[in-house]
Parts: C-alpha cells; structure tokens; sequence
C-alpha cells in the first residue's frame, strides 16, 4: 500500500516507522527542512520538503496513486483542506488529525465525507478517554479495550508483597478454576517478554493482562493492589484534554478540581464547566496542592504543556498521597523514565492518535490494535478468514512465531481467554500479542 | 450608537411620545363603543377623552419630526415620559365621567392601572358605569407586556431604537430576542399574550362569569394587574374560576419568551430554566406553611389550601387579586405574604417586583462567596442555566436591589408622615414599588387607598411608576450627565 503522510512531527515519525517496517511505501511531505534531514536518517521512506496544503506538493508525492493520505500536522486546517485536495485526486482513504472541537463537533450541516475526510481522529479526546479509562481502573498503567468494550486490557504493576510474585504462569493458570484473565506481556527491566507458561512473574515486573471486564479486577489482589473507588480527581493543566478529561468526570459525577495558571483561560474553564471547581494557580505549588487538599484526592492528572511540569507536580501529588497519579507526556522517549520515578502512569495525545490512526488503517481484517505503551509489543485484533491453516487444531499445538501468543478468541458474543487446549475457527476473531519484530508473519497467518 | 450622535433630542421623544398617545386615544374610543352597547352612560365621557387624549397627541406629532433614530438616552427619556403622558391621560375618563371626583385620586387609579399595580381608590367598584371600568381594565392590559414594546411593534421608524426602548421597559437584568429583528421579538410577545387572553375569557365563561366580567378579569389577570370589577375581588366566584385565576396568575410570572419556546418545542424550555424552578419552588415554599399556618384544625382541606396557593401566586406575581382577605391572619401567615413582595415574578414576565432573577444570582453569588472562603484561589463564576453572568451584570443586580430596599426605605418614611401606622405605611410602600396593589393592616386586600391623604397618593404614583420601569429608567433622568451636550 502506498501511503502519503503530512507532517513529520512526533505523530508522523511514529506512523511512518511503524507503517514503514509493515512493509508499506511510505512518503512523507514536511515542511522544516532540519526535521526532514532527521526524518531521512531515522526511518526508510521517502521525504518530500513542501507545504502539506499546497498541491504541486501534493502531485510531487505522488498523490495521484497514493492509496491512504494521513493528514497528521499540528494545523487542522491544513489537514482539512489536504484532505479536501487528495479527494479530488479519488484518494481511497483519508485520515485527518482535528484537535478544534469546532470543526469536530459538526452537527450534521458539514459532515467530514463533505470535507472528504473518512476518518477524523481528535489526538486531546483519543488522550482524554484514554486518561478517564486508566482512572476507573484503579491499579492500571495501561488500559486499552476491544470489541467495545467485551474484552478489556490492562498493563498493572506487579508488588513485592504480592500472591502472584515468584510463580509461574502455568501455575497461575492451574489456579483459575476457568481460564479467566491471561498474562499477555510482561517488562521487566525495560525488556519486553511475550511470555510461556514457564516463565516466572517476578516483583516490580509491568504485567499486560488480558480478560473480561467483570472479571479483570480479580487480578488486582493477586497483584498486590486493593481496588478503589473514585471520588475526586485533581487536574493540572486546563488543556484541551483538561477541559474534555473534566466534562468526562462531570458526566459521571465524580468531584473535579482543576488548576490553571493562565487566568483568562481558568475563567473561560469556570464559564464552560458546570460542577468542577476551577482554580487559578500553578501545579508545583506545594501550598496550593496541600490546601486543595490533593492528598486525600483519588486521582491526581498532570495536563500542562511541558513534561518536566507534569512529572514534578505528579510526585508532588503521590507524595501528599494521592492513590493515582497520571502523567501527560509529550515526548516519547521519556515515557519508560515514568514508572522508574514513581508516577502511575503516562499518557500521549500523539500516541493516542498514533494508536487510534493505525487501528483505522488495518481494519478490514485487522480491527482493533494497541501499541503498549513503554513496550515494543502491540495488542491486534484479527477476524480469522476461512484461509486460516489451524482451523480447529488446540493451540498447544500451533507453532505460532516466536514473540506472539493468542491473548482471547471471540466467538459470536462469547469471549474466550485463550488456554492450549482451546482452538480457533473460521469466523472467530482473536486477540493476538505480538512483538514488533513478529508483527509481520502474524499477519501472514491471518490476513 | 446610531448615528454616531449621543446628544438627546427632544423633538424626537416628543414625537414617539405623541404616537403613543394616539394610540392610547384610540384604546379609550374601543372603550366608549362598548359604553355605546351597554347603554350606561360612559359613551360620551369616554369618546371626549379619546378626543382630547388624541388631539394632543395628534398637535405632539405635527410638531415634531419623525426620528430618524433613538439613541441610548432618547430611548430611556422617551419611556418614562411615555409612561408619565399615559398615567395622566388615562385619567381623563375618570373625571369626565364623573366616577372620581378628585384629579389625584383618578391619576392614581390610572397610574395603578397602567403600572398593573391594581391598588384602587374606588370604595364601591360595583357602582361605577361598566364602560368606566373596562377601560380602567384596559389600561392593566395595555400596561402588562409595556406600552412601548406594542409602539415597537407597530411603530414603522423603530428600527434600531427600537431595543434601546425595548431594553429600558422590559423588566429584568438581561433581554431575550426571539427574533433577529426587534420588533418581530415585540410582535411575538404581543401575539402569546393576547393569545392567552382570549383562552382566559373562555375558561372565565365556561366557570360562570359573565361575558363582562370575565372580559375585564382576563384584561387583569394577564398583565398580573390585579383590577377586578367586584368589590370582593376574586372572593365573589367559584372555586373553579379561583383555581383558573391561580394557573394563569402563575403563567404570568413566567417568562413570555419561554412561553412562546415551549408552544414550539413542548415543556422542556420550563424545566431546564434556572430562574423558572426557583420561580416555581418559591411558590410551593410559601404556599405549604401559609396552608398550615391558616388552616382550623378539623375544618375543611381544599378551601384552605386553595386560599393559601391563590394568596401566594396572586402576591409573587404581583396581580393583587385577592380570595381571602388575609389582614385578619396571623402575623406568620402575613408576613409570607409581605416578603414575597419582594421576589417577584420572572424577568420578562408581566409581573413587577425585583424578579426572581435578581433573587436567584444574589443566592447564587452568596453561596459563591462562602466557596472562595474553602477555596480562595478558586475562580468562580455566576451562572444562570448554564450560563455565564458576567460580573456587569451581577454588580448592576446588587445596585439594583439596593436602590430597591432604598425607595422602599423612604416610600415608608414619607407614607408614615400622612399618618399612617407602621406596617401600613410600610405595605403600601412595597405593594407601590412591587406593583403588588392591596398591602398590610388599613391596606388589605377588602380595603382600599381612598381615605390615604392626596400627597401620599402623590408618592405612591411616583413609586408605582419607578417600580414598574425598574428603577434605573426614571432615575437615569435624573442624572446630570443625561441632559448633557
């Protein structure tokens, strides 16, 4: 597949290294010419300096046979309107990258199909939703779901102090009296392990769990962790993601503080929020947290625009002893650093719309996929087409490539956690944990 | 600012003022044709004042010029002296035909009348021709959805002036606009108004009054007036007509504009709006103790809370009818009563008073206040249905209330100086300001103002006047910087 994408900021890296090493054509337009220099050197495709919006630039990448535009610059406008380009061009597939709520809340009067965009991905809700899902689940680092909503993933720290600590996986399993959660990954050390039965869940270990929502919180005693309710949740940071992350607590009724530093900008939140008490005050301030009481709050979010920001208010908040800290994170490459320093965990718009993007482009087969976060594992969803070779053999005796495992079959409405003695079937879909490395012969079994 | 021009030109306020003088000529002559059918006299008391009422307003008109355009302070001037010109034309039939004697005493009734306030002089209403009292009826009706909103809506050169005129005589801190235009807005208002009327005087036929009579009540209920044409007031019908009288009592205090929202788009309107659920539970919150407080044990249940719901939404509106006469209550009973008069109905309602509105932002803010007590770095924002109040507005309610508790302050002081007792003075003070009509003690709902001394009848008209066009719009004449070059 040929695919063009706009913008070589974090977002577009990210697209075109993981799209690239799927084995697509990828080129991708630019317009700082140190960034493509960089962007060159880093990853195989081709790079094209111009403006995304302009269409002799458009024409020189190749637009014409391009079969999948992702329009992922910081302008929405320009998005918009390469997309609006690229439909003229009969362009099969187009992704816009739209954070102004005022172009994405259309009410019907200009639907994206007129402004010929497929699919808009809103990097501050994909962030936002994606925060709101790692508060509700109490001990989680990591939380993606599939099948909306039918089977549940969710990354959890692993305690000294914990029942599951020193055992192994085939004995975890025997425990279960049904098969009902699956350890799916597990970092250890920075190292990412698609795990066997025989390997041993040591402390401090991130472990990726796989299961029902119902049943998921089983894991958390067995992990060392005591499940909570959540009351109130402190957000620094009136961002846009501040401000969706909010509505969302609203929603739900769940008390919401949030700071702001910039006073027109706190007014205009205290204007557009209902029940949230909005303060006018910085997130490092120890007194202002303090006399907020942050301590006694169930979840602490840290949304300003710079990483430093959020990390230090973040341990400033877990140690006033607030239960759940998360972080936003702009930069990627910090986001192993969290865990080490003690914060909860990480959240990226851009590895959000990275996520959300790349799910978007391998549907058809593939329907849902999950990078996890600080891994070089991914979570993808296939539907097994009647060309699948196991069609009924138990998948203890499947040789499935090395660094993938089957996480959960589904089968009509039923979920099935994924034990050896199991087997697939045509029409079934599955979950599939997969190394990046393997992400290749895993899709040559299934699509 | 049209124009560019911020000076105040008299001519052109002489001009629109005059208009509506021929329009009030002409509202007396409809009169004098029911005199005419009635065959009680009032025909040619009623045709000559339409003529004399009419013809200044006609030699107003030639003299002047037709105004391009009203500015900031043409529009407040043009409304107080309107309201002023009105006042004292209406009264005009009163004293040609004989039924107040004294010129005071008829200004009174016609500013109490134009002002929905609905207090009276008049010791025996049944005694005065049926004409007379149409038209005293009349000038409620004309006075409830404001005089100069019907100017706007009929007047062709009100174009842009017409908001400036709109925003100094409709009641409430803020204006709705139904429509781009603002005299589709006034058209609009006028038309659910009249609407409601015409449904009224068919539920009045239908529990037993009258065509007369529930005619002139319908002209009374709706702008929450208050005249009736008995001296019992609403005591002398049935309880049907009483329960009627309450349900649309109550659809006066409400919003207009929201009226013309739910017709299109069913309830909800009602319901998602702030000021309307306070509206809505002051009622039950004053009605459930005062039903208490007035029931004898063992006696009947529905009299009891009829007379307690009718008194209440009858006072929170400002209508004045009255099924009881409650000066023989309790003190507690009474004084329920004597502090909704200063609620009011909602802003954009015919009902006078501060409003609900202003009550609900001072409640809000206060409650507010003690937020930034826990939380002093906390921003907080007002908000009324969602949205934001913006402090303006918030600083100009907390004026406005204080003007309000002011006037009333020295209404009382210069109403004790005729003589009065204390709480009658101060009733008639407040039912003068709130435009509520009948008061406390020597001023209950069976009696009436006849016997009040002729300057403190002077000061009851100026109070009904101030109150009715809130406040500001009077005084604002009043300030130096108006007159200004």
């Amino acid at each position: 597949m040929r695919i063009l994408i706009l913008g070589a900021g974090e977002v577009g890296f990210h697209l075109t290294r993981q799209l690239s090493e799927e084995g697509h054509d990828v080129v991708i337009i630019e317009e700082n010419r140190e960034r493509v220099r960089s962007i060159e050197d880093a990853v195989d495709a081709m790079v094209i300096h111009g403006n995304a919006a302009s269409l002799s630039t458009l024409e020189k990448a190749g637009i014409e046979r391009t079969d999948l535009l992702l329009a992922v610059t910081s302008l929405d406008e320009i998005n918009l309107m390469a997309c609006l380009s690229a439909a003229q061009y009969e362009v099969p597939i187009k992704i816009a990258r739209v954070s102004k709520p005022d172009y994405f809340d259309h009410t019907g009067i200009l639907p994206p199909e007129r402004l010929g965009v497929d699919r808009m991905i809103n990097p501050e809700r994909e962030c936002a939703i994606e925060t709101y899902q790692l508060l509700q689940s109490a001990a989680a680092t990591e939380f993606a779901q599939f099948e909306g909503g039918l089977v549940q993933l969710i990354g959890l720290r692993v305690k000294a102090d914990a029942p599951m600590t020193g055992r192994t996986l085939a004995e975890l399993g025997a425990d279960q009296r049904r098969s009902r959660y699956l350890v799916a990954a597990i970092v250890r050390d920075g190292a990412t392990i698609v795990p066997r039965g025989s390997d041993r869940i040591e402390a401090g270990d991130q472990i990726f769990v796989i299961g029902e929502p119902r049943h998921l919180p089983e894991i958390l005693p067995e992990a060392g962790h005591t499940g909570f309710k959540l009351r109130r949740v402190v957000i620094a940071g009136g961002s846009r993601e501040g401000l969706l992350l909010a509505q969302m607590l609203e929603e739900h009724r769940i008390g919401c503080t949030i700071l702001e530093t910039n006073r027109a900008r706190a007014v205009s939140l205290a204007e557009t929020l209902h029940s949230s008490l909005v303060l006018h005050g910085d997130a490092t301030d120890l007194d202002l947290l303090e006399m907020e009481g942050v301590g006694e709050a169930d979840g602490f979010v840290a949304y300003t625009g710079s990483d430093e920001t959020n990390l230090l208010s973040c341990l400033l908040a877990k140690n006033l002893g607030t239960r759940k800290v998360i972080s936003l994170i702009e930069r990627m490459n910090y986001i192993p650093l969290v865990a080490r320093v003690g914060v909860d965990a990480a959240v990226s718009p851009r590895l959000s719309t990275v996520n959300a993007i790349l799910s978007y482009v391998r549907r058809g087969s593939v329907l849902s996929v999950a990078t996890l976060k600080g891994t070089s594992a991914e979570a993808i969803e296939f539907d097994v087409a009647a060309s699948f070779p196991y069609a009924g053999v138990p998948l203890s005796q499947v040789r499935f490539p090395p660094g993938s495992l089957i996480g959960a079959i589904i089968r009509g409405d039923r979920v099935i956690i994924a034990r050896g003695t199991d087997s697939i079937r045509v029409g079934d879909r599955v979950i599939v944990f997969t190394m990046a490395s393997a992400i290749h012969d895993v899709e040559a079994i299934f699509a | 600012m049209p124009k560019g021009r911020s000076r105040l030109n008299l001519g052109e306020v002489v001009h629109v003022v005059a208009s509506i003088l021929v329009g009030v000529a002409g509202a007396i002559a409809l009169c004098s044709l029911g005199g005419l059918l009635l065959r009680d006299g009032s025909f040619y008391p009623l045709i000559i004042s339409a003529l004399i009422v009419g013809g200044v307003g006609a030699a107003g008109r030639a003299l002047t010029r037709v105004p391009q355009d009203l500015n900031y302070r043409e529009g407040f001037a043009t409304v107080t002296f309107a309201w002023t010109a009105v006042g004292l034309g209406g009264a005009i039939p009163f004293i040609l035909s004989g039924a107040i004697g004294s010129p005071v005493d008829a200004i009174f009734e016609s500013m109490s009348g134009f002002t929905t306030t609905g207090s009276t002089i008049l010791t025996d209403i049944e005694a005065v021709a049926p004409g007379i009292l149409l038209w005293r009826s009349l000038t409620q009706w004309l006075g409830g959805m404001g005089i100069i909103v019907l100017g706007v809506a009929v007047l062709p050169y009100l174009g842009v002036g017409g908001m400036q005129l709109f925003r100094a005589e409709v009641p409430g801190p803020t204006k709705d606009r139904l429509r781009p235009r603002i005299r589709e807005t006034a058209k609009l208002l006028w038309l659910v108004y009249a609407g409601l009327t015409l449904l009224l005087v068919v539920l009045y036929v239908a529990g037993g009054m009258t065509f007369f009579d529930a005619v002139n009540h319908s002209l009374t209920t709706m702008p929450s007036g208050g005249f009736s044409t008995k001296n019992a007031s609403m005591g002398a019908y049935s309880p049907f007509i009483q329960w009627t009288a309450v349900v649309f009592m109550y659809l006066t205090g409400i919003n207009f504009a929201l009226h013309y929202r739910a017709m299109r788009t069913g309830l909800r309107p009602y319901w998602r709006d702030g000021e309307w659920r306070l509206y809505s539970l002051i009622i039950v919150l004053a009605t459930l103790p005062l039903a208490l407080a007035i029931h004898t044990p063992g006696g009947p249940l529905e009299p009891t809370f009829r007379d307690a719901i009718f008194q209440v939404v009858s006072i929170v509106t400002t209508t004045g009818y009255a099924s009881a006469d409650y000066v023989v209550w309790t003190p507690f009973a009474q004084i329920i009563l004597f502090l909704l008069f200063f609620v009011g109905g909602m802003a954009g309602s015919t009902a006078g008073g501060p409003k609900v509105v202003r009550v609900l932002l001072i409640l809000k803010h206060g409650f507010g206040e003690m937020r930034r007590y826990l939380h002093p770095r906390a921003i907080l924002v007002t908000k009324i249905s969602g949205m934001p109040v913006q402090s303006e507005v918030m600083l100009n309610v907390f004026a406005f209330m204080i003007l309000y508790v002011g006037l009333f302050g020295v209404g009382t002081l210069l109403m004790t100086g005729t003589g009065l007792s204390l709480v009658g003075a101060a009733g008639a003070a407040a039912a003068a300001i709130s435009n509520v009509g009948p008061a406390l003690q020597e001023f209950g709902p069976m009696a009436n103002y006849g016997f009040l001394a002729a300057w403190g009848k002077v000061v009851m008209v100026v109070l009904m006047l101030v109150g009715r066009l809130e406040i500001y719009t009077v005084l604002l004449l009043f300030h130096p910087g108006m007159w200004k070059r």
